[in-house]
């Protein structure tokens, strides 16, 4: 059973279809590319995945559960986590706080924490030690106690993925992680995605601009435009494809065929 | 069903009062997605303006139309200076600065308090009697609802207004910069629109406005006091957001439609909870149908 | 263990300026130091609303105004015959102590049941839009109290029960009235300060992003909005004891402007700048004799100035005494 079903998704806005009847099927463990012009409802099919916006039609199926319409903090529970376009972090708190907040998502208690039993001093320490961990293996570990916005654009991006991590996804959702990085940034980064599904066995699905990006690192490709999919399949395979092609002419086409 | 017709043209004099109170209020927000706080006390400012006025240039003792018009026009003036000086001094600064949704706010609700507490200490904290600038009487009877002059000149103020109004947002050239920057601000300004002026023109409009409601209301209601503003102020907010915060003839709509509403249930109901009619008609808008009556929806982008 | 040596600390620190207090000064001066309590207690738990979650509130002195109203209608319809059981059986400060948490905790709960009321539908709405229906709502609540006779409706309520008369209902202990400060300010802080609590300040930040990490921002604005209207009930209890009387003029929207100043005034997201303010600007105008009316003009003129020049208040987001999520420090300042 695939983790995630998308199945004849349609989302309108008012008079605007953004997506019709998208389907999309990704395997545990894949490493999937949603690809495509500006404008192709990429984001909006994240969107509905991760609960910011309800299906006008069609179902949306995590591990074979119904999800679609859910609220997204309830999403994020079932283990599907995202990064945003434009970067989303939580500006004035530190990446360290950022990562925090993430691990403990709904599971504060107001009580708990005014009331501080014992044992809560052992919980809020493992809960920094875990944080501090998780911006190690993302190599931010010396940014902890400063401002999300402080950091260089790079690294920004690399805290809202610990973020995302933080909440111990079984999908994560990338929109667009590589905007704005320079070649070896995005090298590297293309590094730490796979480095991330090997160690952590997450199942990842991720959307780019840049189809050289994805070529090299994805197992499967699928290509949207106007909110229809024109084609799914191996980078090479789509690659090649004359429809796919043609979507791309006349838009930033870093290396389409 | 006399009464019931007296009623709602007392409800339609009162509702044009505070469409124009209300317009302020709206353009305002449609060009800076601002709620000027300070907006009521401007009006309350033009009622005393006309107070002095009247007395000092002798209107007061020997009421006429004419007299009424000047009146109108000093205390309009006045207050259009004030509203400009309000911006210039107060919101301009933070609009330089990028200064985000709340700072803007704040400031509002302390020039707000600024102007009434000012007030007070400056006209002193005790009501005044504005003076009859005409001569009360009784202008036609039609079916048994007697029309008084007062109510006349105020209904036909009230309109002419709103119609010179809807001809300067409609027609002119400031118009059209008006409704371009309240549509998209930052593009409007790289279309070459003097944003700045444009901002500035709209504060003046509003006030001006705010002004002539100011001292239609010193016609009808003689008892004036530097805390007047506070309540139509919240009211006519009430209207603008009734007919859809930024909407010019929502505005309109929306004042005329509390106002009469506000009216028969206080005159058929229970007047203890006159006051309170506005903010349920608030609550309930904003619960239902937040963007008002004309007003349309505006999604976030994610 | 920390807390309860600290809370044991408090508790003699403040029995004792309880004792010494009224002998040092003179009743006027105790009276401000109530006015100061009130001020705080109101300003910081309006600060975990605006400061710390972001939801600009205007509506906070509808919530006293409650906390006011149902804690006097108690103790004059009801507790007045508690009380003089209970001064009957022991000696009257005792009696009087034991007492008064009643009003004070009824005070709070009807005022958090108010919070809950208004803030879930209120809190669907955003930024300017809650702002408003906050203020309406502290309107309708403030014009629904002025319509009830049995709590003196435009007369104003009185704290003296007629099955009682002459029992002094009033109450101007110094110890438990900042101790209830304290209470109020130890549990903002340990709500803000914990690693849970970055919720509400994620909320702040960005409620798009909240949400993608599991935070339920509905859920968390709505707890924010009802701790902070139950400890504005108690401040509105406290008052009302504390001056023997109450009337809705108390509790208008430039109450809630005036709170709303100090939380500017003294940094959007500082418990203790907010304290801070809340006690100087309630003291200042009592101290500086003949500033009277000169008062909300200057409140006036150091909100728009400070919003003009200091935008971010006097402390900003740092507290007087620094605090670090970590792991070992992640406490509050003097956290009982």
């Amino acid at each position: 059973m695939p983790l995630l079903e998308v199945a004849r998704l349609t989302v309108r806005f008012g008079g605007l279809t953004a997506v019709s009847a998208l389907d999309l099927s990704v395997e545990e463990r894949a490493l999937v590319a949603l690809i495509g012009p500006n404008g192709a409802g990429k984001t909006t099919a994240f969107n509905v995945v991760t609960g910011v916006y309800a299906p006008s039609a069609g179902a949306v199926r995590f591990d074979g559960r119904e999800i679609g319409g859910e609220p997204p903090h309830r999403i994020c529970a079932r283990g599907i986590a995202r990064t945003f376009q434009n970067i989303r972090l939580f500006r004035s708190l530190t990446a360290l706080e950022n990562v925090a907040t993430a691990l403990v998502g709904a599971r504060r208690s107001g009580v708990r924490d005014v009331l501080r039993a014992p044992g809560w001093r052992g919980r809020e320490a493992a809960l920094a030690d875990e944080a501090h961990a998780l911006l190690e293996r993302l190599g931010l570990e010396r940014f902890a106690d400063a401002p999300a916005d402080a950091l260089p654009y790079g690294e920004q991006r690399r805290l809202e993925i610990a973020r995302a991590l933080a909440t111990h996804p079984r999908l994560l959702l990338l929109d667009e992680p590589a905007a704005g990085m320079n070649p070896a940034e995005k090298e590297a980064l293309a590094a730490l995605v796979g480095r991330l599904r090997a160690e952590l066995g997450l199942t990842i699905v991720l959307i780019d601009h840049d189809v050289s990006f994805v070529m090299n690192l994805c197992d499967r490709v699928a290509v949207l435009d106007h909110g229809e999919k024109i084609a799914e399949g191996r980078p090479e395979e789509v690659r090649r494809d004359p429809r796919v092609v043609e979507a791309y002419l006349g838009s930033e086409a870093e290396g389409a065929a | 069903m006399e009464n019931f017709l007296q009623q709602l043209l007392n409800g339609i004099t009162w509702g044009g009062i505070y469409a124009l109170i209300a317009l302020g209020y709206t353009m305002v927000y449609g060009v800076l997605k601002l709620i000027n706080f300070a907006h009521g006390d401007v009006y309350m400012v033009g009622a005393m303006t006309g107070f002095y006025a009247a007395h000092a240039l002798g209107f007061a003792s020997d009421p006429s139309l004419v007299g009424f018009a000047v009146t109108l026009l000093a205390a309009m003036a006045v207050c259009a200076a004030l509203g400009a000086l309000i911006e210039r001094v107060a919101y301009r600064p933070l609009r330089r600065r990028g200064a985000g949704r709340l700072a803007p706010l704040i400031t509002a609700i302390g020039v707000s308090l600024l102007l009434e507490n000012a007030g007070q200490l400056v006209f002193g904290a005790d009501p005044k009697f504005f003076p009859a600038l005409l001569e009360s009487r009784e202008l036609v009877r039609v079916g048994g609802v007697a029309i008084s002059n007062i109510q006349a000149a105020v209904l036909a103020t009230a309109l002419l207004l709103m119609a010179g109004l809807e001809f300067v947002v409609m027609r002119t050239r400031f118009g059209r910069a008006m409704r371009a920057v309240a549509y998209d601000g930052p593009a409007a300004a790289l279309m070459g629109v003097p944003v700045d002026r444009v901002v500035m023109g709209t504060f003046v409009l509003g006030s001006a406005l705010a002004a002539a409601a100011g001292i239609l209301v010193g016609l009808s209601n003689p008892k004036i006091d530097p805390l007047m503003g506070i309540m139509p102020g919240i009211k006519a907010f009430v209207a603008a957001v009734l007919g859809g915060i930024g909407h010019v003839p929502g505005a309109m709509a929306g004042g005329l439609l509390l106002g009469v509403v506000e009216t028969l249930v206080s005159g058929y109901l229970s007047s203890t909870y006159r006051d309170a009619i506005a903010f349920v008609v608030l609550i309930a808008i904003l619960l239902y149908r937040p963007t008002g009556l004309f007003g349309s929806p505006q999604a976030e982008k994610v | 263990m920390r807390t309860a040596v600290a809370a044991a600390l408090c508790v003699a620190v403040l029995a004792g300026l309880d004792a010494l207090l009224p002998q040092l000064l003179n009743p006027y001066y105790l009276t401000i130091l109530t006015r100061i309590g009130v001020a705080v207690i109101a300003a910081v738990s309006l600060q975990l609303v605006n400061g710390f979650t972001g939801q600009f509130s205007i509506g906070h002195a509808g919530f006293m105004a409650v906390g006011a109203y149902v804690a006097a209608a108690l103790s004059v319809y009801a507790g007045a015959g508690w009380l003089a059981g209970l001064a009957s059986a022991l000696p009257l400060p005792l009696a009087r102590g034991l007492y008064f948490p009643v009003p004070l905790v009824a005070g709070g709960l009807a005022a958090a049941l108010a919070g809950l009321v208004v803030g879930i539908p209120a809190l669907r709405l955003r930024g300017d839009y809650l702002a408003i229906a906050t203020l309406g709502f502290g309107e309708i609540i403030r014009i629904a109290i002025l319509n009830v006779d049995a709590v003196g409706g435009a007369r104003g309520f009185s704290l003296a029960s007629p099955a009682h008369p002459g029992l002094d209902l009033r109450y101007e202990g110094f110890g438990i009235s900042y101790a209830v400060v304290l209470v109020a300010v130890a549990v903002v802080a340990r709500l803000v300060y914990a690693t849970g609590g970055l919720a509400f300040r994620a909320v702040r930040e960005d409620e798009t992003a909240a949400e993608s990490v599991g935070v339920p921002t509905t859920r968390v604005k709505v707890e924010a909005f009802v701790v902070s209207s139950f400890f504005a009930g108690v401040a509105g209890a406290l008052f009302a004891h504390s001056e023997g009387y109450v009337h809705t003029n108390s509790f208008s929207f430039l109450r809630s402007f005036e709170i709303v100043v100090f939380v500017v005034l003294g940094g959007l997201g500082s418990i203790t700048g907010a304290a801070l303010a809340a006690a100087v600007l309630t003291a200042a105008p009592e101290v500086l004799r003949g500033l009277g009316e000169w008062r909300m003009i200057l409140y006036s003129v150091l909100l728009v100035a400070t919003m003009l020049l200091r935008p971010e208040g006097l402390l900003g987001r740092r507290e007087l005494v620094p605090v670090r999520l970590g792991a070992r420090a992640g406490g509050a300042r003097a956290a009982p």
